[in-house]
């Protein structure tokens, strides 16, 4: 299972669309996820629709929060998607057995039988997750609190059962004017995740859809890497794990 | 602008039913009659009922899988533990809600009781030790059966009379080993930097140590819970400032910093360490006792003396 979490706190305002992004991460079988934080006022209309849009496109969820639910709400959104994501799969199989994708038409005896494999795969299934997370200029007083919430997530994924993998980019990159930057490679260990923004320099714009082009590319290269047989796309194989 | 969790699965709108709404049974037919809504956990909301002659607490989850994983959980628990008395788990079935969308629910056992801040509020801080190891027990049953609770906290725990406990939302519950499926930050060990989120017997033993912080010192330890750098020393600073937390200091300390292997090892140290301070306490009147006795008896020397005086 394959999950980008975006973190960003206003509308995108360079390059690509961010909801056609999405739309390709999502045909790649990757979930998008997206948080939008904010601490005083609120991101305006356009940008809580983009937030929504973003990840309505990428098959995911998004949450508007203060920066103190930030933590609690992206463990609960991570693990949300994975269930979303066993369900869609074993969803999809149901409808080779019934006719009819939802749990609902089972009745309740035999519910309990098909949760129970959902739950087992929910655990064990190996989950990669890359955040994202916007460094533009209003964003600095956040930062903080992004940290604690990404060191939060690697505690919650390093207890599950599956192999769990978080990785973690900024956007935009360096002064070089790249789209994005690689704060941390894949790691499955909260004690393997330094000091991630100290030394990070703000930037001005805000390029959320090349951004999400480069965390895609990212893991394309990745997989091709580790090669197809540990592909764990359930959406298109409707088999997870 | 900020909307709950719960609210936005799916886009639907949190269920409201009024008292006197009558559910029928989908698959098994039966008739409920809602009285009042009794609460909502994080996965449902759960209601008082009427079935029959008897009332019960019915729980009707917004997901189907959500709400039938923890049916799972409670016909693993109930199934082989308790068969000799009536079951916890009475029905689960579905309902079609008036705006055609199918609810599933299931039908518990109606607990009455307080929540524990209540309780010792209105009985007295003299059942804080006995409540205490109650949970252990109940903690202890449930680990023997190879579960962790999970989600232990205020809200979670109703105390009926004289003491007696009653766990009440299992959805929390997640088997030894695995990732704890739900849970509280403030009661999280995760959350106060003190280890994993993978459940075994100390998960619980943390929460419940922060639970009974909880009922002792709610306001301080509301406090320390906002700070960043808020710690197990912190806590035990709590701990060593209360009277009624401070004759189970070691207790705390153990608990806090996962050094109890199981409940019972847990449970047995609690009494212990109860007991240590009662024979204190005795030691304390008993040497009031003695007080009184040497009053006495200068009172009677001093009568003595005047008697000898007026001779």
């Amino acid at each position: 299972m394959k999950q980008i979490l975006l973190i960003t706190d206003g509308c995108s305002n360079v390059g690509m669309n961010p909801v056609t992004a999405a739309a390709h991460a999502y045909a790649e079988g990757i979930t998008v996820n997206v948080v939008g934080v904010l601490d005083q006022g609120d991101l305006g209309e356009s940008g809580a629709t983009e937030i929504n849009e973003i990840a309505k496109a990428g098959g995911g969820l998004s949450r508007l929060v203060h920066t103190k639910e930030l933590a609690r709400t992206v463990q609960m959104m991570t693990r949300k998607t994975v269930m979303h994501t066993i369900q869609s799969a074993v969803h999809k199989e149901l409808k080779h057995v019934l006719g009819d994708g939802s749990l609902e038409a089972l009745p309740p005896d035999k519910r309990g039988e098909v949760v129970r494999v959902m739950d087992e795969l929910g655990e064990s299934a190996p989950l990669r997750v890359a955040l994202l997370i916007d460094a533009s200029a209003s964003m600095k007083s956040k930062l903080q609190a992004v940290e604690e919430a990404i060191k939060d997530l690697m505690l919650s994924l390093q207890s599950r059962q599956g192999d769990s993998e978080l990785c973690v980019f900024h956007f935009p990159g360096g002064r070089s004017g790249e789209d994005s930057a690689l704060d941390l490679g894949w790691t499955r260990s909260l004690k393997d995740i330094p000091s991630l923004f100290s030394r990070l320099q703000m930037q001005g714009t805000t390029p959320t859809g090349p951004a999400l082009m480069e965390v895609i590319d990212f893991y394309r290269k990745d997989d091709y890497g580790r090669g197809k047989n540990d592909e764990t796309d359930g959406r298109r194989s409707g088999r997870v794990g | 602008m900020m909307k709950r969790m719960d609210e936005e699965v799916d886009g639907s709108v949190k269920l409201q039913l009024a008292a006197g709404t009558v559910l029928h049974g989908k698959w098994h037919g039966g008739r409920y009659e809602i009285e009042r809504l009794l609460g909502e956990g994080a996965n449902g909301q759960v209601y008082l009922v009427r079935h029959g002659s008897r009332h019960y607490a019915l729980k009707i989850g917004a997901d189907a899988a959500d709400l039938q994983s923890e049916i799972n959980v409670l016909r693993a628990i109930y199934g082989r533990t308790r068969s000799g008395s009536e079951s916890f788990l009475v029905q689960v079935d579905d309902f079609t809600h008036a705006s055609g969308r199918d609810y599933c629910f299931y039908m518990m056992q109606y607990i009455q009781g307080r929540i524990l801040t209540d309780y010792l509020h209105r009985e007295g801080s003299d059942w804080y030790a006995l409540i205490g190891l109650n949970l252990l027990r109940q903690l202890g049953e449930l680990h023997e059966e190879g579960w962790v609770f999970g989600d232990l906290k205020l809200e979670n725990v109703l105390i009926a009379s004289y003491g007696r406990v009653h766990l009440i939302d299992y959805g929390g519950v997640t088997a030894m080993g695995k990732s704890v499926r739900q849970f509280t930050e403030l009661y999280d060990r995760g959350y106060w930097s003190a280890g994993s989120r993978r459940a075994d017997p100390s998960y619980d033993l943390f929460s419940l140590a922060v639970l009974l912080i909880q009922a002792a010192e709610g306001a301080k330890l509301k406090g320390l819970a906002q700070e960043r750098r808020r710690s197990v020393d912190a806590l035990l600073a709590l701990v060593a400032e209360s009277m009624l937390m401070r004759p189970f200091k070691l207790w705390f300390q153990q608990a806090l910093k996962g050094e109890f292997e199981s409940a019972q090892e847990a449970a047995s140290a609690w009494s212990a360490q109860h007991r240590s301070r009662s024979s204190f306490q005795r030691q304390r009147s008993s040497m009031r006792w003695l007080g009184g006795a040497f009053v006495a008896s200068a009172i009677a020397a001093a009568t003595a003396a005047i008697w000898y005086i007026q001779l």
